[in-house]
């Protein structure tokens, strides 16, 4: 009866020292994923000398100070509109021509269809960097360089052969009996694409959206290279630029961090299911 | 007579109506993709600086001229150390870690979610907090290490010839595992337990099951990963852009940053175009050995 019991209660109590391991594991990692941001965020709020006097601890006098200094002098006013005039129709340009084209991939077939589709795949793997030299000159003499467009334009053409593998994955989900009731009922060609066929696909539009917004918002290189114009710099390099102004001001170069790195955390929190989904069907299956 | 109309309409509706569908894609993609492409070849021929009106065809000389440079190996050694360290690491990491989620825990979601949180997060934002993490005075790491009377190893880790390189990799493994948490968690959940059972009950303890059963099972996606890793390893830029750009004495360079000062620093359009067509066939072919493995595995 002992020596039944006894080696039992040693593996029970051994599995609940496994699962304490485990979590302790899991809640270190969290802590460490977590720090950076609270430090970033609460040095923020902090006066300036309290930052250089107890950089870890909370902030003792809350201010708001920093986000006034950022947001006016700083010029992070401008950089914030900018990211947002530039960011709006990348992401709207990329959905509208990733899900014509991936329509038309996934539903019809056509001569030279596989070539087309391989030439778009190659841009998965193509770097950025493969094409920037020449596209900053291509830029220049069509006169784009000093618009917005300079940035709209290339941010879009790159996102496009992930966004047409995305939503050629979506429209080839969808039921042939659909397109030919839509055809039924009188739609021409674009007609069942628009009103029958797109609708079905907003999980797909959601998802590639949020990829869209992401890549744009946080696009570095690529504004560095095109928007050279202090007037046209969108946030993430208006941060580099502000940063080796004020080196010193950390409270001031955090308040910009903040800034720009709040709507990237709140959009990722309230899709996360999306965004996890899509970024996982595409990784796991295809 | 009625035949030709129809099957013209026919042939309109089929081959030339999703021809309409693909091509704005096509136009914009063709332009500011593939043309630029190619113009990255011509360009790497030439001795062009950006400002000349006819561009000199000058043969291989860059490609000569670029194996001679020792910037370019010294850049392209910190890729592979990035690599080779950055790409093993955070997978690692993220399998085990989604090995411990796998295994039931509550709050798995809450995990995820707090995993991936750094991956969201602009690589200048990235490069900012840690630039400030390391600094030599206010940084949290020297405050601790002086508050634990280790005085003597607290430094300005991003000045440090020696050291620079390797904190920055650490800034980018924090900012990255959890990206490989997320897609190697959702690939567990996908694979096949009957097998996992089975070799339950032929009596594998768990270290040879999570070997022998798991690991085949996650192989695809492993190599989908490296893959990216990889990629992403020879393209790194932003993060070492925003804290050291490449100093000091070029201990942090890497090949995207010493080809941005050569084509926009010194204009350099055709020599900074031999150097990225470096990084692009080391990024295509490190893309391409991976599928062609991936594919031969399934």
């Amino acid at each position: 009866m002992h020596s039944a019991t006894l080696p039992r209660t040693s593996g029970r109590r051994g599995a609940f020292l496994l699962t304490l391991i485990k979590y302790a594991i899991l809640v270190m990692v969290a802590i460490l994923c977590l720090m950076p941001f609270v430090w970033v965020w609460s040095s923020a709020f902090k006066p300036s000398l309290e930052i250089a006097d107890t950089p870890l601890a909370l902030p003792r006098e809350p201010t708001l100070q920093n986000f006034a200094n950022a947001w006016i002098q700083g010029r992070f006013a401008k950089y914030f509109t900018n990211s947002l005039i530039v960011t709006v129709p990348i992401v709207g340009f990329t959905l509208l021509l990733s899900s014509l084209a991936g329509y038309a991939f996934a539903r019809h077939y056509f001569r030279g269809r596989q070539t087309l589709f391989y030439a778009f795949l190659l841009g998965l793997t193509l770097p950025f960097t493969s094409i920037m030299i020449p596209l900053y000159y291509t830029l220049r003499d069509t006169g784009l360089l000093g618009t917005y467009w300079a940035m709209i334009v290339p941010q879009t053409a790159i996102g496009l052969p992930f966004g047409i593998f995305i939503m050629r994955a979506f429209f080839q989900s969808l039921p042939r009996e659909l397109e030919d009731s839509g055809r039924v009922d009188g739609c021409n060609e674009f007609g069942v694409f628009w009103r029958v066929m797109l609708p079905l696909t907003t999980p797909g539009m959601i998802t590639l959206g949020i990829f869209s917004f992401l890549g744009a918002w946080n696009s570095f290189l690529l504004p560095l290279i095109f928007m050279q114009r202090e007037s046209l710099r969108p946030l993430v390099v208006g941060l580099m630029f502000f940063q080796s102004r004020y080196t010193r001001d950390f409270a001031l170069i955090m308040a910009g961090a903040t800034i720009i790195s709040v709507p990237v955390i709140v959009v990722y929190i309230i899709f996360q299911r999306q965004f996890i989904q899509g970024l996982t069907a595409g990784a796991v299956k295809g | 007579m009625s035949v030709r109309p129809r099957s013209l309409r026919r042939s309109w509706r089929r081959q030339a109506l999703p021809l309409l569908f693909v091509l704005p894609a096509l136009l914009v993609y063709a332009l500011f993709v593939l043309w630029p492409f190619v113009n990255t070849i011509h360009y790497s021929l030439t001795d062009w600086d950006g400002a000349q009106p006819v561009k000199n065809f000058i043969g291989l000389a860059n490609y000569r001229d670029m194996f001679a440079d020792p910037l370019m190996w010294l850049s392209l050694r910190h890729n592979l150390i990035w690599i080779a360290l950055g790409t093993l690491t955070p997978v690692v990491i993220g399998l085990v870690l989604a090995n411990l989620v796998w295994s039931g825990v509550k709050g798995r979601t809450l995990f995820r979610t707090i995993f991936f949180m750094p991956v969201v997060l602009a690589s200048v934002v990235v490069g900012i907090i840690w630039h400030w993490i390391y600094h030599p005075l206010f940084g949290p790491i020297n405050v601790v290490l002086r508050n634990m009377g280790l005085e003597q190893v607290a430094r300005g880790w991003l000045g440090d010839y020696d050291w620079a390189l390797y904190a920055l990799l650490l800034a980018g493994l924090w900012a990255y595992f959890g990206f490989c948490f997320v897609i190697l968690l959702a690939a567990l959940q996908g694979i096949d337990m009957e097998i996992h059972d089975a070799a339950m009950i032929d009596g594998a303890g768990s270290f040879k099951r999570f070997w022998h059963v798991t690991v085949p099972q996650l192989a695809p996606v492993l190599t989908m990963l490296t893959a990216f890793t990889l990629i992403g390893g020879f393209n790194v830029f932003d993060i070492i852009f925003v804290t050291t750009k490449g100093g000091p004495a070029n201990a942090t360079d890497v090949l995207a940053t010493y080809t941005y000062r050569q084509a926009f620093t010194l204009n350099e359009a055709g020599y900074g175009a031999t150097l990225t067509m470096m990084i692009t066939v080391l990024s295509l072919v490190a893309s391409y050995t991976f599928i062609t493995l991936r594919e031969r595995g399934q």
